[in-house]
């Protein structure tokens, strides 16, 4: 897309800058092959500076990289080295520059080397020997653990110490072989059949320390893959470094991404494990003695219940109940008595005071006919009748002998 | 069945949730005495069943603890 500008409206440099750079994003990240002619490192510097020669044309062109990336390869890079650089091309308006910003550099060579692999790993995925359905899973507590690695080197005293620290009395039959050059595969081969025929390995681990492509070329020896393969003890690939992936971690039934890994992959943390099932066991005892605790509180409350307790509080209760009812009834017939009492007082006062004792005392007395009539008249009795005299204190039999008629007094005469 | 029989196949559960009945209905009153009596008794009883069970718990975990 062509700007349109002209002599009368012609664009401002910053405008075509931009536009300038946005092209040149359009190219993207690119895989570029070519030469090292230059490298300036200049100290305090993040960036390095180099200059990528074609391999054939008199054509280079400027690469930036950081430090890091640039220290971080193995083998380093040298002036001359044919590498072939992921970068994209990025335009920095203010100085008009261009440059290849680098992400990643690696040497030559290495282009068919990883071409090679590629085509094997292909070859042998077709033949299924990296299926996932042949990976045997690890014993969770091996007898000995067999391992093929370097003598005395690094992944050796990584995968033994951390072993140990996990389970002191893991044992291991350790195969020592050559990690490093052309004999490498056959004798790694050999080490793991003669642990692969061992009855007492369950696991054995290929342990190594980092290394570049061509060092861990050995490991994805198609020979190597198929001895794997058909190994009937589980193997467990502990090769180089997290990014470095030979063909044997893929035919390996596990992939451990460093030596250590591999230790915590094949032993598992007794030490941990002991001290979960001891937690497990502190926390149920703790648990039940709650449980318990708590019962036995609510039944000592229970007890404690004064209805529980003391018994006599019922029958107290009770015996305050009949107390009080009986006082109460005795009051009650108290009082009725009392006033029975005085009524009977009362009655029998006016009886006396209506009765004749009083008069019988002062020596009169009352005749009365054997029907007990009393005499009012001498006409009422006749001479020889019996008659009863009351007196105060009694009564007397009597007969009539003679009456006599006395006269009157007046005043007895308006009865 | 006798009613100490009864008693033996009562869950700790069923008995304390008796005993707390027992416990509720005597604090409430209303009844008569022999009742009264009756129901302390059974409290008595229920709550020995329990106890019998909490410490038949304790010795069975103390024993497992030992070993």
């Amino acid at each position: 897309m062509a700007l349109d500008t002209s002599p009368e409206s012609p664009a401002p440099v910053r405008q075509i800058a931009n536009a300038i750079g946005g092209w040149i994003d359009k190219l993207g990240a690119v895989w570029v092959e070519g030469q090292v002619a230059q490298m300036s490192r200049r100290p305090g510097m993040q960036t390095v500076f180099l200059t990528l020669r074609d391999s054939v044309a008199d054509i280079s062109v400027p690469v930036t990289c950081t430090r890091f990336l640039l220290d971080s390869l193995n083998p380093p890079l040298v002036e001359g080295a044919s590498v072939i650089i992921h970068a994209k091309p990025s335009y920095y308006a203010n100085r008009g520059t261009l440059s290849l910003q680098a992400r990643d550099i690696r040497p030559v060579g290495l282009g068919e080397l990883l071409a090679r692999l590629e085509q094997r790993r292909q070859l042998l995925a077709a033949e299924g020997l990296f299926a996932a359905e042949l990976k045997r899973p690890l014993p969770f507590l091996p007898t000995t653990v067999g391992l093929v690695t370097a003598a005395n080197s690094a992944a050796e005293r990584d995968v033994l110490e951390n072993a140990k620290r996990r389970w002191p009395r893991v044992r291991f039959e350790v195969a020592y072989a050559a990690m490093q050059g052309t004999r490498s595969a056959a004798d790694v081969v050999e080490k793991l059949q003669r642990l692969d025929r061992d009855p007492d390995v369950d696991v054995i681990v290929i342990a190594r320390g980092g290394g570049s492509v061509e060092d861990l070329l050995p490991f994805s020896d198609e020979h190597l893959i198929r001895a794997v393969h058909a190994a009937r003890t589980p193997v467990v690939s502990a090769i180089g470094h997290e990014p470095d992936s030979p063909l044997l971690d893929l035919a390996a039934d596990v992939r451990a991404s460093t030596p250590t890994d591999a230790a915590k992959l094949v032993v598992p943390d007794v030490v941990e494990e002991q001290r979960i099932v001891a937690t497990g066991r502190d926390r149920l005892r703790g648990g039940i003695a709650a449980l318990i605790h708590r019962e036995q509180t609510l039944l000592d409350a229970l007890r404690s219940r004064p209805v529980l307790a003391d018994p006599r509080s019922l029958i107290d209760a009770r015996r305050d109940e009949v107390t009080s009812l009986r006082d109460r009834a005795r009051r009650t017939v108290g009082h009725a008595l009392d006033r029975a009492a005085d009524d009977i007082g009362h009655h029998r006062a006016r009886a006396r005071a209506l009765s004749p004792l009083e008069t019988l005392r002062r020596g009169y007395a009352v005749a009365q006919d054997a029907d007990g009539h009393v005499l009012t008249s001498v006409t009422d009795a006749a001479e020889g009748a019996t008659v009863s005299i009351r007196v105060a204190d009694g009564r007397l039999a009597a007969t009539i002998t003679s009456t006599e008629k006395t006269e009157p007094t007046k005043d007895d005469a308006d009865d | 069945m006798t009613e100490d029989s009864a008693d033996k196949n009562l869950s700790y559960e069923q008995a304390r949730e008796e005993l707390i009945d027992v416990v509720r209905r005597l604090e409430a009153g209303g009844i008569t005495l022999e009742e009264s009596l009756a129901l302390w008794e059974r409290g008595e009883k229920l709550a020995t069943l329990c106890q019998e069970w909490l410490d038949g718990a304790r010795k069975k975990i103390d024993a497992a603890i030992q070993d």
